[in-house]
């Protein structure tokens, strides 16, 4: 047995290792201050995490990733249920159920991929989807990517995980690990395993959709920050899945970019408000506000990374979402169907809206955390706590200015070279809009000698505290819109949630045989002679 | 070097637009006068207007969040600036400056954004519904124009640079000339419409009820940022509409400067028409007027513009 044709080091999977250390080490840099207690039992998982993680990327071998892709399903049940309180352990259960699962979903699509091309390692020749078994192998290779990354339909487990879960936690794993190695294997097969045929293209397109648009839309409604985050952990992946959707080398590019971006910038929204968290107790919208004014670092750095999830230029998401609609309006020049042609139109509608939506709903938390008055006193985190997310922050805005220097020369290694086919030019750009704002302050700074601090003005009324309009319900006219209004209550009472909607067909089909297990012998003894006797009955007849 | 500071500062860059976008507002407020039988303001009041403000004094309030309150209206007008030096060296000078549609488009989202953060950070209750109501709109407004930039996609060929798109519609016809084109262009009023905070959808700043809402703390020159940016917004949303739907190709420098201003008191006259004929919306019915009638139109416009009408 050859070990060495059992592991692969290529660029792709270089690039995706460097940023697994980067977010181990600012993690463990975060979690020393922040995990107080069982911090050894914390710690060694997280290496473990880690450690089966760089397993998955390095490795070429079907069983091989197999294991290390089941290992980490475990490590994050054990993560999740670090402190062993009832939430937790029950959406730790869940999670592992839907991972679980899937991770069965993966084994069944790597045996028929391997009946069909007859190899082990995931790389060694291209599979053609012309049959209805290769395109089964995708899909269900491509599902335990979905639960791994967490689109819909299987990221129930996000959304409760992130309000549930230790902090750290979250910002590692669903945040950006998660995200590194779902979408790792996703490009994985999408460029050396298989070609896409145009029904598998379009399954990955609309489900990425959809998954932008229904998942921003719950972000938009919370009232909880980290579950709130945990829904933008969903919607963006839709983005990604857009992009690798199209197999074209810049729809790839752009979604591994974005996955990248994602992860820098989804890890530093998850530290800062566990930031928020350690310092006022809470992470409810209706306990905070005003925190801008004590926390000015944490606030700086939140909006950079809330700026760089809504796309707001230069900022790195930008140049990722910028790559997805050029991807998506490249694919679309190649096709010659309408019908297709206008599923992918729509499609790039509903990624350029819910990338507003994104922004309407940081604009809430901005608001709602940091502006406003101040609800709770609060002083600035300490050090520990500071540099991971300062150094997410200045990695958001290199990613973004000096995204063709940097980063997309990476991204080209790991794909191959593509074209651009729109125009941004983000130093330049940038620089003009930094020269604009200095020239601004300096106009400023010139012509308002006289400076007055006055109290806020109110046209003669009274300032009640106590009346003031609160912020986090900017978008209750939404929800109360006829038609919204019921998807959201469907949506509240988890109808959509494949998890749950499965565990009440088991609660169903439970009942039944639960009255079989009456405990009174007579009834067992029946149906012990009713088998022995369908037994001689199929035997003997 | 000299001359892309000049592109950049002169021609056709900040003065020009703060020039054009200047008389254009005049135009709409001279033509809401004759709506209402008034004479009406002189041409140089915006600017006087403007020059009045950088002379006053600068009041802050006590409880805002300072650096936020003072640098939001300047990053407003330096996004400003650059869209408009961007469509207007698109327009005039054939150039292709900085980016694209979709740069321009996010680019556009940059005023809105931090007029809200500028309304939130001075902590005045009417303000704060201001915001509310904007971010709102902007929820609305923005959706719909998608769609028509979507539609001026898709009829060039599925290129996103806005160059190509001029370029198609020199070549073979404008985009207005024909149903999807059209649906674009009336989609791209309504949201120029909002944009620039215009009845019937100036909620956000209804100076009867919240008195200028988003902008009321504000006051001396971070008011004149504000009004500079909304004066060059009035040049630059139009411009982005004409040179998206009706792009028309001339062999002579002069008619082709002729028919840009045409054009643009054009839309100007029907903005001002819309403004004078409607009284303002409720944030709730606008929201549905957005999404759930100039939504599905766009929508209808996209499959048309995919099957070529």
């Amino acid at each position: 047995m050859d070990f060495r044709n059992m592991f692969i080091f290529d660029p792709l999977s270089k690039l995706i290792g460097v940023f697994i250390v980067l977010f181990t080490v600012l993690i463990s840099i975060y979690s020393a201050k922040f995990i107080k207690h069982r911090k050894i039992t914390y710690y060694i998982w997280v290496l473990l995490t880690a450690l089966a993680s760089f397993g998955v990327i390095f490795s070429d071998n079907l069983i091989l990733i197999t294991i290390f892709w089941g290992f980490l399903g475990l490590s994050l049940f054990k993560l999740i249920n670090l402190y062993d309180d009832e939430k937790a352990s029950a959406i730790a259960k869940k999670t592992f159920i839907i991972i679980g699962a899937t991770d069965g979903f993966l084994l069944f699509g790597f045996l028929l991929y391997h009946f069909l091309t007859s190899s082990m390692s995931l790389s060694a020749n291209k599979l053609i989807i012309n049959n209805n078994l290769s395109f089964i192998s995708f899909i269900f290779i491509a599902m335990a990517c979905f639960a791994k990354a967490g689109c819909m339909p299987l990221h129930t487990w996000i959304p409760e995980t992130a309000k549930n879960a230790p902090l750290p936690v979250v910002a590692y794993l669903p945040a950006s690990l998660d995200k590194l190695l779902g979408i790792y294997l996703l490009v994985r097969i999408v460029k050396d395993s298989f070609f896409l045929d145009v029904t598998a293209k379009f399954t990955l397109i609309i489900i990425g959709a959809i998954t932008v648009i229904c998942a921003v839309m719950m972000a938009l409604i919370q009232h909880d920050i980290k579950k709130l985050l945990g829904y933008h952990a969903i919607s963006q992946v839709g983005y990604m899945v857009l992009g690798i959707g199209c197999a074209t080398p810049l729809g790839i590019a752009a979604g591994l970019f974005h996955m990248i971006n994602h992860a820098i910038y989804k890890c530093c929204l998850f530290l800062d408000a566990g930031n928020v968290e350690n310092e006022t107790g809470t992470s409810e919208l209706h306990n905070l506000g005003g925190l801008a004014r004590y926390m000015p670092i944490t606030f700086i750095t939140f909006m950079v990374a809330a700026f760089s999830i809504s796309g707001v230029p230069p900022f790195n998401g930008f140049v990722s979402k910028w790559m997805i609609y050029q991807g998506l309006s490249d694919f679309m020049n190649s096709l010659s169907s309408y019908p297709l042609k206008i599923i992918v139109a729509l499609s790039l509608l509903s990624a350029l809206v819910g990338s507003g939506l994104t922004l309407a709903s940081f604009l809430k938390v901005i608001s709602s955390v940091f502006l406003g008055n101040a609800r709770k006193h609060a002083k600035e985190s300490s050090f520990a706590l500071l540099l991971p997310v300062i150094i997410l922050a200045l990695l958001c805005i290199i990613f973004g200015v000096f995204a063709y220097s940097t980063i997309l020369k990476f991204i080209t290694q790991a794909i191959g070279s593509f074209n651009m086919v729109g125009l941004w030019q983000p130093v330049g750009a940038t620089a003009l809009i930094a020269i604009s704002i200095v020239i601004g302050l300096i106009v400023f700074k010139f012509s308002s000698q006289k400076l007055r601090v006055s109290d806020t003005y109110t046209g003669g009324e009274e300032l009640n505290p106590k009346e003031e309009a609160k912020i986090e319900d900017f978008y209750a006219t939404i929800s109360e819109i006829p038609f919204l209004k019921k998807i959201y209550s469907l949506a509240e009472a988890k109808v959509f949630d494949i998890y749950e909607e499965l565990k009440r067909i088991i609660f169903v089909l439970s009942n039944v045989l639960k009255r079989l297990h009456n405990g009174i012998l007579p009834t067992y003894l029946t149906w012990c002679l009713i088998g022995i006797m369908g037994l001689f009955f199929v035997f003997f007849r | 070097m000299l001359k892309i500071v000049t592109q950049y500062l002169i021609f056709p860059g900040i003065i020009f637009s703060f020039f054009v976008g200047a008389m254009g507002f005049w135009l709409e407020r001279k033509f809401t006068a004759r709506f209402q039988y008034r004479v009406g303001p002189p041409w140089y009041q915006n600017f006087i207007d403007v020059m009045k403000l950088f002379l006053k004094e600068t009041i802050i309030p006590r409880n805002a969040a300072k650096t936020l309150f003072i640098t939001s209206p300047i990053i407003n007008l330096a996004a400003v600036i650059l869209v408009s030096v961007m469509l207007a060296n698109n327009y005039f000078l054939n150039i292709s400056f900085m980016g694209d549609v979709i740069v321009i488009l996010y680019l556009l989202v940059i005023p809105s954004l931090f007029t809200i953060l500028g309304a939130l950070s001075s902590k005045n209750p009417l303000a704060l519904v201001g915001a509310a109501r904007e971010t709102k709109l902007m929820l609305a407004y923005e959706f719909v124009f998608i769609t028509s930039l979507i539609i001026a996609i898709i009829k060039s060929g599925n290129s996103i640079m806005l160059a190509n798109i001029t370029a198609t519609q020199i070549l073979s016809k404008p985009n207005i000339a024909s149903a999807s084109g059209i649906i674009a262009f009336i989609l791209a009023l309504f949201y120029a419409q909002a944009k620039l905070c215009i009845v019937p959808f100036d909620m956000a700043e209804a100076e009867q009820e919240i008195m200028a809402g988003t902008v009321i703390e504000y006051s001396g020159p971070l008011l004149g940022f504000y009004k500079i940016s909304k004066l060059m917004l009035y040049f630059s949303l139009p411009l982005f509409i004409i040179s998206l739907f009706i792009k028309v190709h001339t062999q002579s420098t002069l008619l082709k400067y002729l028919i840009f201003f045409c054009l643009y008191i054009l839309i100007i006259f029907i903005m001002s028409v819309i403004k004078n004929i409607n009284p303002r919306m409720r944030i709730k019915d606008a929201l549905g007027f957005f999404w759930f009638w100039l939504l599905p139109l766009g929508i209808l416009g996209i499959v048309l513009a995919q099957f070529g009408l």
